[in-house]
């Protein structure tokens, strides 16, 4: 039969109008351990719906959207959120931009990645020897799924929801396969300003991450935009319009808040965006084009 | 090992992904894939010869063994219109999807759908012979997850 499979805890989440999915593998760590930390990422992610969430009026980005409190009066992770917002933008060109959509300041764009890291780290500090996080389709992960095996992860395809349009590896392990991309020789990278060991935008350990958020580097993400689950809620900072020039746009990297930011922007900008991610140190990107033409970065462990 | 013979298959989606987690529920490492699961989607694939209801040529897969059984979904609403889907599994593996029902709501659709369901009908399979710890795809609202195939991801796990 199989080989004993390692022991591992899923757990569903309703939590940011989505649902969050959660694959821990115990490691060493007792049961009732891990479901505790699993209780503890679980709250985070409703700690951080409540302050971010733009559906409900009295949350405080609702109160701030509208002018009635100064960032002075917000919580403690708003100027992280901020900072966050801002590093996304200048990363992205200009594709994200929270500051330029209809009714206000608004980072849903990159907050959803942003809280999934939160709880990813709260998973990681517990113990667990890896986990997975799909915060309604986009993933963190750390550590592996099995000894010597990478995390695979489905790309939904676009226009059907029982499909795959491919599988692609990520976290630690041996990379099976790399696919070249279409660009012929990567052009010189640059610091996104969001890795650990590069000096952040807003200086080096300005920034406390509090619960012992661990370095990004351990962490792999992947996600994925298009208008194909809630229509043209996708808008072009340039114009302040619905846009889309994606079927879908996938990008990885080591910071979900931030490829969640990019995944928005390649969705909105298309090519235009997707060269912007290729010049972006450890950050890549797969673009579906409205007509089902493909292209990507290259760098993306594509699984055969 | 507990393994559950037979799903009853109630939609065309929901009937997928019983089956997937019908596959995968053997091991939690992922094993090397028998086939490619890149998406063709940038090549259009050929007309099924003008008719679009029918049943794929079945596959012959590693590990399909023992009697095949058949179950036809319900008529779901797919969009531009309406579509049943009936899997046939042999043993834990899919070896044959078809579509006996198909209405579209305009000639365009169904042009469109007479070229879209031969690909479906590859990349069901190829999405089941995928193993797979997750989906990354557009935000899903709450509804729509319990069609996703991280939902049926998540059940296979759970039980």
């Amino acid at each position: 039969m199989t080989p004993q499979p390692a022991p591992l805890t899923t757990h569903a989440e309703p939590v940011m109008g989505t649902v969050f999915s959660f694959t821990a593998v115990h490691g060493d760590l007792p049961p009732d351990a891990v479901r505790a930390a699993l209780a503890a990422a679980c709250r985070i992610l409703h700690h951080c719906d409540a302050l971010f969430s733009t559906w409900d009026p009295a949350s405080p980005v609702s109160r701030f959207r509208r002018g009635e409190a100064a960032l002075g009066q917000m919580p403690p992770e708003f100027p992280e959120v901020l900072r966050e917002c801002r590093a996304a933008q200048q990363a992205s060109g200009g594709w994200f931009d929270p500051w330029a959509m209809p009714g206000g300041f608004d980072p849903t764009g990159l907050v959803k990645g942003w809280a999934t890291e939160r709880a990813l780290a709260v998973l990681r500090g517990a113990g667990l020897a890896g986990a997975l996080i799909n915060g309604g389709g986009d993933v963190a992960v750390f550590g592996s799924p099995a000894d010597g095996h990478r995390w695979r992860v489905g790309i939904r395809h676009p226009w059907r929801a029982d499909a795959l349009a491919c599988v692609i590896e990520v976290g630690q392990g041996p990379v099976t396969e790399e696919r070249s991309g279409g660009s012929g020789g990567s052009p010189p990278r640059v610091s996104t300003g969001l890795e650990p060991s590069g000096p952040g935008p807003w200086g080096p350990g300005a920034c406390p991450r509090g619960g012992g958020v661990p370095s990004r580097a351990s962490i792999a993400a992947v996600a994925t935009s298009g208008p194909y689950e809630r229509g043209a809620h996708l808008i072009n900072p340039a114009t302040g319009r619905p846009a889309s020039r994606a079927a879908s746009a996938t990008v990885t990297g080591p910071s979900l808040a931030l490829a969640d930011a990019l995944a928005t922007g390649v969705a909105v900008g298309g090519d235009a965006a997707l060269a912007v991610v290729s010049g972006l140190d450890g950050y890549a990107a797969y673009l579906i084009r409205p007509d089902g033409s493909e292209t990507d970065t290259g760098g993306i462990a594509f699984a055969r | 090992m507990r393994r559950a013979g037979w799903y009853l298959i109630t939609g065309a989606v929901a009937g997928f992904a019983g089956v997937l987690g019908l596959h995968i529920g053997g091991t939690a490492a992922p094993a090397a894939l028998g086939q490619p699961v890149r998406g063709e989607t940038g090549t259009p694939p050929a007309l099924a010869g003008g008719s679009a209801p029918g049943t794929t040529p079945p596959a012959t897969p590693a590990g399909a063994t023992g009697p095949a059984r058949s179950a036809a979904g319900a008529v779901e609403p797919y969009g531009y219109g309406q579509l049943s889907v009936t899997v046939t599994v042999r043993g834990d593996r899919i070896v044959a999807v078809s579509v006996p029902v198909l209405r579209t709501v305009d000639p365009y659709s169904q042009q469109l759908a007479q070229q879209v369901i031969p690909m479906l009908r590859s990349e069901v399979l190829a999405a089941h012979s995928a193993q797979i710890h997750g989906v990354s795809g557009a935000t899903y609202t709450s509804e729509a997850y319990a069609q996703s195939i991280q939902s049926a991801l998540d059940k296979l796990h759970s039980r």
